[in-house]
Parts: C-alpha cells; sequence; structure tokens
C-alpha cells in the first residue's frame, strides 16, 4: 500500500484531537449549510446557480441567528438565576 | 391495463428508492434531475467523510449506538460493511468523547438528508407518473 494510501486510511481509523473549547462550536457551520443546502435543494422547483446560492446564505443565516439567540437566552437565563 | 400500470408504478417508485439509498442522488438523477442530483451526492458524501475523518469509523457502533445506527444506515449500505467491521473489533475501533460526539452528529445528519431524499425522489418520481407539477408552497421556494 502507498503513502498517501495509508496516510487516508490512518485519517479515518485514528480520530482527531478536538478539546471542549469554544472554538469547537464552529463545527456546527458546515452541518448548517448542508442542512440548507439539502433542504433547499428539495423544496426549489427549478435550481438556478444564483437564486439557489442566494436561497441557502439566507437560510444557514437564519439558523445561525436563532441558534445564537437561543443560546444567549439560555446564557441569560442561568446567569440570572445562578448570580 | 391500468392495474398493470399501477403495479409498474409502484416498482419504479421502489427501484427510485433503493438507488437513491444506495447511492445519495441516484433516486434524482434517474429522474433526470442531474443538478439536484449531483448537489445531493456531494453534499451527502462530504458531510458523512467529515464524521469520518473527525470521529474515525468507531462512530459507527451498531452494537453500543443502536439509535445513531439507524441513522447512519440511512447513508448507503456500504454503512452496514463498516459497521460490521468495526463491531468485529470493538477495541480497535473504539472512539470516545467529543471526537464520537462530532462525528456521530454528523454521519446521523448525513443519513437522515439523504431519507429527505429518498422521500423527495420517490414524491417526484411519483408525481412524474401522475403527470402532476412539482408542488411549489411559495413564490421563494421554500
Amino acid at each position: 500500500m502507498s503513502l498517501m494510501a495509508s496516510f487516508v486510511r490512518a485519517s479515518f481509523i485514528v480520530p482527531e484531537n478536538i478539546g471542549t473549547n469554544p472554538q469547537s462550536m464552529l463545527l456546527l457551520l458546515p452541518l448548517v449549510v448542508a442542512i440548507a443546502v439539502i433542504y433547499k435543494v428539495t423544496k426549489m422547483p427549478k435550481i438556478t446557480a444564483v437564486s439557489f446560492i442566494k436561497e441557502v446564505v439566507i437560510l444557514s443565516g437564519s439558523i445561525v441567528i436563532f441558534i445564537t439567540i437561543i443560546a444567549i437566552t439560555l446564557f441569560a437565563f442561568i446567569w440570572l438565576t445562578t448570580e | 391495463m391500468a392495474q398493470r400500470s399501477e403495479a409498474n408504478n409502484v416498482g419504479f417508485l421502489m427501484v427510485i428508492a433503493i438507488l437513491a439509498w444506495a447511492v445519495p442522488g441516484a433516486g434524482h438523477y434517474m429522474l433526470k434531475e442531474k443538478k439536484r442530483s449531483i448537489i445531493i451526492f456531494v453534499t451527502i458524501v462530504i458531510v458523512f467523510l467529515i464524521g469520518l475523518y473527525v470521529g474515525s469509523i468507531g462512530v459507527i457502533n451498531p452494537i453500543d449506538s443502536k439509535a445513531w445506527y439507524l441513522a447512519q444506515i440511512m447513508n448507503s449500505p456500504i454503512v452496514a460493511a463498516l459497521g460490521h467491521l468495526t463491531s468485529s473489533a470493538p477495541e480497535k475501533y473504539r472512539v470516545f468523547g467529543r471526537p464520537n460526539e462530532i462525528g456521530q452528529y454528523y454521519t446521523s445528519i448525513a443519513g437522515l438528508l439523504n431519507l429527505l431524499c429518498i422521500i423527495n425522489a420517490v414524491y417526484l418520481g411519483h408525481l412524474r407518473g401522475s403527470n402532476l407539477e412539482y408542488p411549489t408552497p411559495c413564490k421563494s421556494g421554500g
């Protein structure tokens, strides 16, 4: 097996080292974009590059904004009830 | 004659569902929706591979994570082969903590998104068979 193939194989056998830090929340973003892409690809009657990208960006942005609002609300609630 | 046509249509829808499960996007490709099929294939494969890269193939665990496995297997039958591999040597492929969590999220959501695409492909096939148009819920399409 070539070195490249061994490297690719090892990448999928050994897990990555991901800490429980705030930066790890950024892994949410690709998932949000994927959900928006699949939702729009099944919903749009006609797909053109510009309209599709526009719809995906709007939906992804909406999801991220609402998640942020919910996170801030929960943080505020916990802060008010524990301080 | 009409009964035979209906049976053919059900058979066609079954073929679309099985193809869409075997290869993400293949159901739409059968319906000549090439743009949709390419977008579906690329998106689902990338999300699934990110999950495997982050958490390793150990995130596919049919013994200890049955609920996650149910969602993961909607990606493709290949997941069953990976599940067989990881369950044959659980100590070798075991993964814990955050990588396991993130990997399971990605692979399971990829599977559920593919399930949505399978249902959509079957629905589109049904509309084509009934000579109905693509539904437009609102002007922007969503």
